[in-house]
């Protein structure tokens, strides 16, 4: 018994082996040519990305991925242009736009729109929109004025917890808590739809807030908020939009087929997108090169010169300035503060002076130069040069001086200790810089500030932790100084990061307190319009400018590599799929028939 | 042997159990929050909140815990925080097959190469082939295999382009046939099985190598080299089954390591198996996938002990379970 069980493995071995080594080895060819077939490329637009989507579905999908892939498959109530002579977001629908068009950027049609048109009323606490009667969702019924109202239940549903409720905050009832959607959204007819808010709002906000994605009611009205997630309906979005969903492999792909009798808007001549999930960004790279990836996100500017030297078939193309890195400064001593909740300001960062001698000690343009080359710009506040209708450009930057850096500090009380370190009343100017792991720009520039302060005496050591660790840290300011970075919105809104309550400010990791900054904002947002808020935000970078919370670094103009075979796209810092809409796509040299 | 393995199961119970709780505590005691990614500005902060409701995780941890075991007890391992309320054992579902075709031909792999490579270094031992391959089998065991991984995609799919650099298929491909699709899943399969099993080869190499030497020194090959049987039949025959006895072991003990190193293998090659899955619900602190993977990688690991073990016995006679 046991001879023949012997027998069979040792037998039964070499011919699986063979078998394997065959398929593995011998086939290869011939899948290649199958492999290859071009005319499936020619017409199918490949994005890489880094990860998969979580939710097809715009009232809780939270990733920008989904998001993206979402805006393809849903139609949108207006559609928005970029204006990239004053930084405004412009909103239109089919028959009116909030402002004329500066011809500035690469204009989009206001065909796609579900709306005709909008009435902001004179007291600005309601707007009424017209909508277009021949709009059809994917199943055939007809999209109306109910469909809006049905979604923005689900969005205001605190058991659904949709990450865009914030834009329900406006609307009757918001204000004692909870939305009062009987008064808040009124349907009179299938094509009216109108938003009541508790306080006036300016006419921009109000159309940004009230253009959230429909859902088709009579296909979701089945489904119960607390499986709201987990619905079948999720997997296969019914949209209305210039694609739909053809297939969805989960952490492999999401292709999307275009639907040529849509108007909402109409498609290009990219009849397939496949949004592909590459987690490793070397491999991500290394697939644009072989032209198996069309668009990759985030290329590194070290990158540059070898993509381009090996595959001349790619450009690279960047986003406005969005991005910032800075190093935080805690301004309050912490300790103190968890005791007693009181504050009182830090042993080190405490006085603006000391924080102004940093960022004169610090050589920003020399990170700069040496990772971030012509993709880099020193950063004074966070309003971004791109913003222009707000950023002011009279701010002159901090320059690099150590020398004033060290008569600041001198002035200051901290004199150079025995050991070369600066100390002040025994204490020592010695402190741990932290930042997350695994980002090179960062840890780059962590090494260079080391340096700078090592040469005017003060003592810094870096930590990297790990991301979900650091942000806890920072959350519960248990650091005394960090590297980070920050995203800014299209729509200023900095109270969540400077505001002085500092339970409500969930941003404030610094504990920078300053009524007037308060003030400021609340002053900007009573304007009702963007532009007549610009005294305000330029008084408002001036303060931030002088008190240095934190050291502002440098602005990330954010790159994308992209195949020469697209045409026509453009990008602003609305985002990389801005137009994608409007995006052609080349047939390739060796296209086959 | 029958009710001995019965009885390792049995005790494997409690212990994959035990594994589990811990896993269940640790998790929960690491810094970090399941609902992180909803704390960011545009956000509402009531997100968070609901969020973590709805995950359950504001319940005092002893509450969450006795839940958590009675739906485990009833087969029920929760749904994913990170892969949109996906119920776990289904992701686990998706993701095992792929790592398990990785770790089956990666296995298959792994012994021919190892086994030919020992052999011919044994039967030839000290000369310089042996030499020249007991080198290349260091060289390659000392390698790390990312590193590796990423030499090979630059070689063989951006110098010369052989292979794709990553996926399961290529785009288009479900319009193949089933055929064809099998090909170009396998075309997909090579540089990933290559540098998995390379590694691991040259391990068993040097395996092979030692155990075939000392076989090949005992009286029972000199006699039957003097009744004047050919060498080929010497030692395929009489000298390598008895050498491969301790190898055969390694079977079921290199299969954890297998699993392990698919791990990298899938990031890099983006393919959507068990690795991956558990890299990203570690990193998003999705703890029911975390604790079901943690389940997955247990049984494995114990189930691959108790086949070393009973492989033992299967090959050597002399060994009674």
């Amino acid at each position: 018994m046991m001879k023949t069980s012997n027998k069979t493995i040792l037998s039964i071995l070499p011919l699986l082996l063979f078998a394997a080594v065959t398929l593995m080895t011998g086939c290869s060819k011939q899948a290649r040519k199958d492999g290859l077939s071009a005319s499936a490329k020619d017409s199918t637009l490949v994005i890489g990305m880094l990860g998969d989507a979580d939710y097809l579905n715009p009232v809780i999908g939270a990733s920008l991925t989904s998001s993206n892939i979402s805006g393809l498959i849903y139609p949108s109530l207006l559609q928005s242009e970029f204006d990239t002579k004053t930084g405004l977001l412009n909103y239109m629908a089919t028959e009116k736009k909030l402002r004329p068009s500066t011809g500035e950027g690469v204009p989009r049609s206001p065909k796609g729109a579900l709306a005709k048109t909008w009435t902001m009323s004179a007291d600005h606490r309601s707007i009424t929109y017209i909508l277009r009667s021949d709009a059809r969702w994917d199943d055939g019924k007809p999209i109306t004025s109910r469909d809006f109202k049905f979604a923005y239940r689900l969005y205001g549903n605190p058991v659904i917890a949709s990450p865009r409720q914030q834009f329900l905050a406006e609307l009757v009832g918001a204000e004692k808590g909870s939305v009062d959607f009987d008064q808040a959204i009124e349907t009179p007819n299938d094509t009216t739809l109108v938003f009541r808010f508790y306080k006036p709002v300016p006419e921009h906000l109000a159309l940004f807030h009230t253009s959230l994605t429909p859902l088709p009611e009579h296909l979701w009205k089945e489904v119960k908020p607390q499986e709201f997630r987990e619905s079948k309906l999720n997997q296969n979005p019914v949209g209305a939009g210039p694609y739909r969903l053809q297939a969805w492999n989960k952490q492999q792909d999401v292709v999307l087929s275009s639907n040529r009798a849509c108007v909402l808007p109409k498609p290009g001549n990219i009849r397939r997108i496949m949004f592909r999930v590459v987690p490793d960004y070397t491999v991500r790279l290394t697939q644009l090169q072989t032209g198996d990836v069309d668009v990759v996100e985030n290329v590194k500017p070290e990158d540059f010169t070898a993509l381009q030297r090996a595959n001349p078939g790619i450009k690279v193309k960047t986003l406005g300035l969005r991005v910032y890195d800075y190093v935080g400064w805690l301004n309050i001593d912490q300790e103190y503060y968890h005791k007693t909740g009181k504050l009182k300001p830090h042993p080190l960062f405490g006085s603006p002076a000391v924080r102004l001698a940093l960022t004169h000690a610090i050589d920003r343009q020399a990170i700069i130069d040496g990772y971030l080359g012509s993709y880099g710009v020193i950063c004074n506040t966070d309003i971004s040069p791109s913003l222009k209708w707000a950023y002011d450009d009279t701010l002159k930057a901090h320059d690099y001086d150590q020398a004033l850096a060290v008569k600041m500090l001198e002035k200051e009380g901290w004199l150079p200790g025995p050991d070369g370190i600066r100390q002040k009343n025994g204490k020592k100017f010695s402190f741990v810089l932290h930042s997350n792991a695994g980002n090179a720009r960062r840890n780059y520039a962590c090494v260079v500030i080391q340096q700078n302060l090592k040469e005017i005496g003060i003592d810094c050591r870096i930590e990297l932790q790990e991301s979900n660790v650091f942000f806890e840290n920072l959350q519960q300011k248990r650091l005394d100084a960090w590297m980070a970075g920050w995203s800014i919105g299209l729509e200023i809104d900095p109270l969540d990061g400077w505001g002085s309550d500092l339970n409500k400010s969930r941003f404030n990791f610094t504990g920078y307190v300053n009524p007037r900054i308060d003030q400021l904002c609340e002053l900007a947002k009573g304007k009702m319009r963007p532009e007549e808020a610009r005294a305000y935000w330029v008084e408002y970078q001036k303060i931030l400018h002088n008190d240095q919370p934190v050291t502002f670094l440098y602005w990330i103009k954010e790159t994308q590599g992209f195949s020469k075979r697209i045409q026509g796209e453009e990008l602003n810092i609305s985002g990389t799929f801005y137009n994608i809409d409007d995006w052609v796509l080349k047939p390739s040299a060796n296209a086959v028939p | 042997m029958l009710k001995y393995i019965l009885k390792r199961l049995l005790i494997a119970v409690p212990l994959i159990f035990g594994v589990l709780t811990l896993t269940f505590f640790i998790i929960r005691l690491a810094p970090g929050d399941p609902a992180a990614f909803f704390i960011q500005p545009g956000i509402s902060p009531k997100v968070a909140e609901q969020i973590r409701q709805q995950y359950g995780l504001n319940d005092p941890l002893p509450v969450q815990y006795v839940k958590w075991l009675g739906n485990v007890l009833h087969g029920d391992f929760g749904r994913s925080f990170s892969r949109a309320q996906q119920p776990v054992l289904d992701v686990i579902a998706e993701a095992l097959p792929v790592t398990m075709t990785i770790a089956v031909l990666t296995l298959i792999a792994n012994f021919a190469f190892g086994i030919i490579i020992g052999v011919i270094s044994a039967v030839r031992q000290n000369t310089f082939l042996d030499r020249f391959l007991t080198v290349t089998a260091l060289f390659f065991y000392s390698m790390p295999e990312f590193w590796f991984a990423l030499m090979m995609i630059i070689l063989f799919a951006l110098k010369f382009p052989l292979f794709p650099v990553s996926g399961l298929n290529e785009v288009g491909a479900e319009n193949y046939g089933p055929f064809a699709f099998a090909l170009d899943r396998i075309w997909h399969l090579v540089l990933p099985v290559t540098v998995l099993s390379i590694n691991g080869a040259a391990g068993i190499a040097r395996y092979v190598r030692g155990s075939m030497l000392e076989v090949i020194r005992q009286d029972y090959i000199r006699t039957a080299r003097a009744k004047g049987l050919s060498e080929k039949t010497v030692i395929l025959k009489h000298a390598l089954r008895n050498a491969l006895l301790p190898v055969v072991t390694l079977m079921g003990s290199s299969l954890p390591f297998i699993f392990s190193g698919a791990l990298f293998i899938e990031v890099i090659f983006a393919f959507p198996g068990m690795g991956r899955v558990t890299v990203e619900a570690i990193f998003a602190r999705d703890y029911p996938l975390i604790i079901a993977n943690t389940f997955v990688s247990g049984a494995l690991i114990v189930l691959g002990n108790l086949l070393a073990d009973v492989l033992y016995a299967v090959v050597d006679p002399r060994i009674k379970l």
